[in-house]
């Protein structure tokens, strides 16, 4: 389904975010992409987004070369992603329920439909009687709930989470994993980076970076 | 169509929403933009009062022919023979138009508050005339024809009619082309301030940008609510401005009242009729919208 054929990602001279990456992922697969900061994680899910292009070689998302679509292309690429990156906070000047309603309203979906969805998605990661809270009265680990229920109210076909659990507490953490784990388990692509490893037993493959570059990659036995 | 219509909708929502964060900047510059607008509507207005007048009156040659007020209806009948021979002989392609004194008394008391006046003095006391009007004729040809007149029988007083009403007629023209060039000077700094507002606006929005665009939203979803902003700007600033003129004329009408009284004439200034209007509100929308768009492709192209 998501296809790395000799990818490499360079920022400038000598300056690479991804060294002659190659890897294959199937549908209903979580992944997790494990290594210290600066290993290449977030750009490897950027490229998936279409948000980075690769400096050589290709990304393919069903069998669709990501680094060959065009810039109008991209946003129909997306809808059918469910993204949770460190750029996309919630936008503060809305309810909760307007937040997670949003990737509804940009693809024209009826007003209607878009709550009854979006109230859906809450209830999935129990947040149902937060919806008419503004975002900066939840807590951090809400937040991330809500960032979830956002990414997966379109019903994407993958999830992509940038370091999902970053300044959580433990609780907060489990709770988002299991969420994640959830969505999984009902057939979702779920790729999750994450400096943290102790989670690591929770996915059904580990793949670990470092300097942009796969140094080891393995299933997990506990999730399998 | 639904789809369409429910993302112009959310457009126009969104627009809203952004303004009223902060009205007093959107108002501010509604008025700045009504400033600019209100100029050449102004010049539009007065060009717009004045043309009837111009246009009332004939631009060709025109020669009036005043007999002597003792003159007997029958010589001056007679007179448009040798009148028409001479304009023949002179080559002049005219038309010649008898006017008795009872008609020029009552175009008079129609038109004018000099009929009043007139009614005092008992009786008619204007001549029989012929008013003569002459076609492809040059100035020079027209002085020479009003020598000739001068030499008929029972002619008192020969008078060239139409220099004032070309002046006139130039000077609109004028006013026309100055008011062309103003407009479209105004229309840049238009487009340059609803430019920078918008600029503003998505430097601010930035955020919440980045956010629609990872969720899926196509650039025109995302540039619909800042069009719609610059065009109710434009269509706002429009209305104030046609307001601000409409408001201005009522003073400015006392004060030409009192000096159309010393000509003895009643002239006053209205406001653009509804067409006109309608077409400046259209203009001025489609400048903040023109401002907007360039605008917002341009701070959202840097942005990628």
């Amino acid at each position: 389904m998501i296809e790395f054929h000799n990818v490499s990602k360079e920022y400038s001279r000598d300056v690479y975010a991804l060294r002659d990456v190659s890897l294959s992922i199937a549908p209903g697969e979580l992944i997790f992409l494990a290594g210290p900061s600066g290993a290449g994680k977030s750009t490897l899910l950027k490229m998936i987004a279409g948000v980075e292009r690769p400096s050589s070689g290709t990304v393919s998302v069903n069998g669709q070369d990501i680094g060959k679509l065009k810039a109008g292309s991209l946003p129909y690429l997306r809808r059918k992603l469910g993204l949770i990156l460190q750029e996309q906070k919630l936008l503060l000047d809305r309810s909760v329920l307007a937040n997670v309603m949003l990737p509804l309203v940009v693809t024209g979906a009826s007003g209607a439909e878009a709550e009854n969805r979006a109230r859906t998605a809450l209830e999935k990661v129990s947040l149902a009687d937060k919806a008419h809270a503004l975002p900066q009265a939840l807590s951090g680990g809400e937040q991330q709930r809500v960032a979830i229920a956002r990414a997966i109210v379109n019903r994407p076909q993958i999830i992509l989470a940038d370091e999902p659990t970053a300044f959580l507490d433990r609780d907060n953490a489990n709770k988002v994993l299991s969420a994640l784990k959830a969505f999984q388990s009902a057939g979702v692509t779920c790729i999750i980076s994450s400096h943290d490893e102790q989670f690591l037993d929770k996915a059904s493959r580990v793949i670990y970076l470092s300097n942009g570059v796969i140094t080891d990659s393995w299933h997990s036995a506990i999730a399998a | 169509m639904r789809v369409w219509f429910r993302q112009h909708l959310f457009a126009l929502k969104s627009a809203w929403s952004h303004l009223s964060v902060s009205p007093g900047n959107f108002l501010f510059n509604v008025l700045v933009v009504a400033i600019a607008l209100a100029l050449p509507i102004a010049g539009l207005t007065l060009i717009e009062n004045v043309r009837p007048i111009s246009s009332q009156l004939s631009i060709e040659p025109e020669i009036s022919v005043f007999l002597q007020p003792a003159t007997a209806r029958a010589d001056a009948t007679a007179l448009s023979v040798p009148l028409k021979k001479m304009l023949k002989d002179a080559n002049v392609s005219a038309r010649v138009n008898f006017v008795t004194k009872d008609k020029a008394l009552a175009a008079i008391e129609e038109t004018s508050s000099l009929a009043e006046v007139l009614s005092t003095l008992g009786g008619n006391p204007l001549p029989d005339a012929y008013v003569i009007s002459l076609s492809n004729t040059d100035a020079a040809r027209v002085d020479s024809v009003a020598q000739q007149l001068k030499t008929l029988p029972n002619v008192d007083v020969v008078q060239v009619d139409s220099a004032w009403v070309k002046r006139l007629a130039a000077l609109v023209q004028v006013l026309q082309l100055s008011l062309l060039f103003l407009a479209v000077t105004l229309a840049v700094v238009v487009i340059v301030v609803v430019f920078n507002a918008t600029r503003l606006q998505v430097i601010s929005h930035q955020a919440e940008i980045t956010v629609a665009k990872m969720l899926g939203a196509t650039n025109s979803f995302i540039h619909r609510p800042y069009y719609y902003t610059g065009a109710m700007l434009g269509l706002l600033a429009g209305s104030t401005a046609l307001g601000m003129i409409a408001l201005s004329l009522q003073p400015l009408n006392q004060a030409i009242a009192e000096f159309a009284k010393l000509y003895a004439s009643e002239f006053h200034l209205i406001p653009l009729g509804l067409l006109p209007s309608a077409a400046l509100l259209a203009i001025s929308t489609i400048l903040g919208l023109c401002g907007a768009f360039l605008s917002v492709r341009r701070q959202l192209a840097r942005a990628n």
